[in-house]
């Protein structure tokens, strides 16, 4: 109960003074056997902006899930340390790990439309945070809706409380989202591609807004993204992910402007000849969870590779102010 | 919206059509004369005579049909001719609401058991939990209700004494007893039917949980309970209404059966016994109530339906 009341109140965080929000140290997820996130380490300070960046099933929305703990232990296998704000939260007891969703640690889908239940109003659903994590009254927990659709900038607030989901535009449905997820300020927010069910004209909209929301509330984010470029755009930091690995971290300019690791110079490459995030410039495609090359992971896609990336796994390295994992960086 | 209504409404009425002449041709189609009937064996010709022209028996059948369908909409249904009773009276008055009660205490036992069932089926997919709920369901489904009722009626009634076997009290007159008295029939009904709500739950839940708002339903902390008996049940009613409506016809069927194996006097028992009888008014009366009955119940549960669903509902 002790620790319960600690997570709910802004109690300072407990560790030390540089301390960052999250810290992920070596933690790995294995579904049957199959290692779906291998020894991922992070770090991301109060305030800070992350971008994932990596094509489709590198497990960046396995990451997510696991941040905010709704794939846990014994469902898949776990090992490693997820600390945030100084807690353990791989430890964490469920009903412990409940008062930090929606409140602390928020998310935003990247279908707003299946992410909202079609049967409440947006109101209801904007509510519930509010009433379950702050106690809001109800009329509270309306007042509070109306602000934060104000806050994402969903005109006649009042008048759209009471709407159905499926009365609102996608653009809208994901605003809706937006404010579900802000509700209780948390203070970190994950957004696994917010923008990517949404039509071209109004992503660079929404992907404003979250940031601007996220600035307003110095909350930390996570965004999960395919664009490399977009990514360095919007966020402090980026973290590249092949196969389950993070192959290369570090500041957003550096990592765009002078990629490291092959996979980020393929990502890279791709970006600058099509002007949007393709991946056939990268021959080949991640291999099947089963069938993971003992070695470097991305080594038969790998330009560069030579005998030893298929026998043995590079140590991630410190270098140029990143975190990069290749036997030959130049 | 109202198109949809208006259609539903047309369509209703075509049915209810096609119920009448079905009803009146019965009487037409059956054996023997009303007339000779009425008379008894011994009759002049001038008394059949008149008395086929004071029935209108002697008018075209389109005009005979109009006549009688009027008589039928003012509620003029004749007199049993063994009885005396006036046959509105009869059917709508007596046995309508034994019907209809009966109708009503089995599909709360069904959804009692039926739906917690289907949940825990669906909660514990291929645990033991799943395979027993599977298998009584599937189980209650194939066993024929009437053998189902002389099993109960054999084993509580007579047996252990604890139910009466026969007879119907209104629970609105003496709410205990007629509970009392419901509850065998009730259960012989019911079963039927929870092995079709278990199944229809537990698939519809499964599907519903599999949706990304019930992970966004949890991202936002709402509790296991609550995800799965808020979040997940409210979109599970839609299908499970679905086919509750869809099986009324094996309800009523199910009520006929029910009622003649426990002696209650509803609807079932009347026309049974107006067959046995050979008094063809009171079937006639009897088949045109179940029409009624069950297209008024199909429009219900249609507008059930669309007032459950919001996406049914209104359009901005
Ligand atoms: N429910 C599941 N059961 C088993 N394996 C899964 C499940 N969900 C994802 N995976 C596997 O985990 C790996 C990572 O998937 P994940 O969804 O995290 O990728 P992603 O990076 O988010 O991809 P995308 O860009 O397509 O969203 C994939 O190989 C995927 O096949
Ligand atoms: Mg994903």
């Amino acid at each position: 109960m002790n620790q319960v009341s600690v997570l709910a109140q802004n109690i300072p965080v407990e560790s030390h003074a540089e301390a960052s929000l999250l810290e992920v140290r070596d933690f790995s997820l294995r579904r049957k056997k199959a290692t779906v996130l291998d020894r991922i380490t992070l770090s991301l300070s109060p305030g800070e902006t992350l971008g994932l960046i990596g094509e489709s099933g590198a497990g960046k929305s396995t990451l997510a899930m696991a941040l905010i703990g709704l794939l846990r232990a014994p469902e898949v296998e776990i090992e490693g340390s997820l600390r945030f704000r100084g807690t353990e939260l791989t430890a964490l007891k469920e009903a412990d790990f409940r008062r930090l969703r929606g409140n602390k640690i928020g998310l935003i889908f990247q279908d707003a439309t299946a992410a909202l239940n079609p049967c409440f109003t947006v109101g209801k659903q904007i509510a519930e945070p509010l009433r379950r994590h702050l106690g809001l009254s109800a009329s509270a927990c309306r007042a509070r809706a109306v602000e934060l659709m104000q806050s994402v900038g969903i005109p006649e607030p009042r008048l759209r409380l009471d709407a159905y989901p499926h009365e609102l535009s996608g653009g809208m449905q994901q605003r809706i989202m937006i404010a579900i997820a802000l509700a209780c300020n948390p203070e970190l927010l994950l957004a696994d591609e917010p923008t990517s069910a949404l039509d071209v004209t109004i992503q660079a909209q929404i992907m404003e807004l979250i940031l601007d929301r996220v600035r307003a509330l110095n909350s930390s984010a996570i965004f999960v993204l395919h664009d490399l470029a977009l990514g360095a755009q919007v966020c402090d930091r980026i973290a590249v992910m092949y196969a389950g690995q993070i192959v290369e971290e570090g500041p957003s300019e550096r990592v765009l402007n002078a990629p490291l690791h092959p996979y980020t110079q393929g990502l890279k490459s791709c970006v600058v000849e099509l002007g949007m995030p393709t991946l056939t410039p990268i021959p080949g495609q991640i291999p099947p969870l089963d069938a993971m090359p003992n070695g470097c992971r991305f080594a038969p896609r790998c330009p560069k590779a030579q005998a030893i990336c298929g026998e043995q796994r590079p140590e991630t390295q410190t270098r140029d102010g990143r975190q990069v994992a290749c036997w030959f960086i130049d | 919206m109202w198109q949809a209504t208006f259609t539903k409404l047309g369509q209703t009425l075509l049915v209810l059509l096609l119920v009448s002449v079905a009803s009146f041709s019965f009487l037409k189609l059956a054996p023997g004369d009303p007339v000779t009937i009425m008379l008894g064996s011994d009759y002049s010709k001038a008394s059949y005579d008149q008395l086929t022209q004071e029935l209108g028996l002697d008018q075209p059948v389109i005009v005979q049909y109009g006549h009688w369908l009027a008589n039928f909409v003012r509620g003029d249904w004749g007199t049993s001719y063994i009885t005396n009773q006036n046959i509105f009276e009869l059917a709508v008055f007596q046995a309508l609401p034994v019907t209809l009660t009966l109708a009503a205490f089995s599909l709360l036992i069904a959804l009692v058991i039926g739906i917690p069932t289907g949940v825990m089926a669906a909660l514990y997919r291929n645990s033991w939990v799943d395979v027993l709920a599977t298998t009584l369901a599937i189980g209650g489904n194939a066993f024929p209700s009437f053998y189902l009722g002389i099993i109960l009626i054999w084993v509580f009634g007579v047996g252990l004494g604890w139910f009466p076997t026969l007879g119907f009290v209104a629970p609105w007159d003496d709410f205990w007893q007629g509970m009392w008295h419901l509850a065998l029939p009730a259960i012989t009904l019911g079963a039927w039917y929870v092995g079709l709500i278990a199944r229809i739950t537990r698939s519809s839940l499964l599907e519903v949980m599999g949706q990304p708002y019930i992970l966004a339903a949890k991202a936002r902390g709402e509790p296991g309970w609550r995800v799965v008996w808020v979040h997940g049940m409210r979109n599970v009613l839609m299908p499970l209404i679905t086919v509750i409506g869809l099986q009324l016809g094996g309800m009523l069927r199910g009520a006929v059966m029910t009622e003649v194996v426990f002696s209650l006097p509803g609807l079932g028992m009347m026309i049974t016994s107006a067959v046995l009888n050979r008094e063809y008014i009171v079937i006639q009366a009897g088949i045109m109530l179940t029409g009624v009955l069950f297209v008024v119940l199909n429009l219900m549960v249609d507008q059930t339906y669309q007032f459950l669903d919001p996406r049914l509902r209104r359009r901005k």
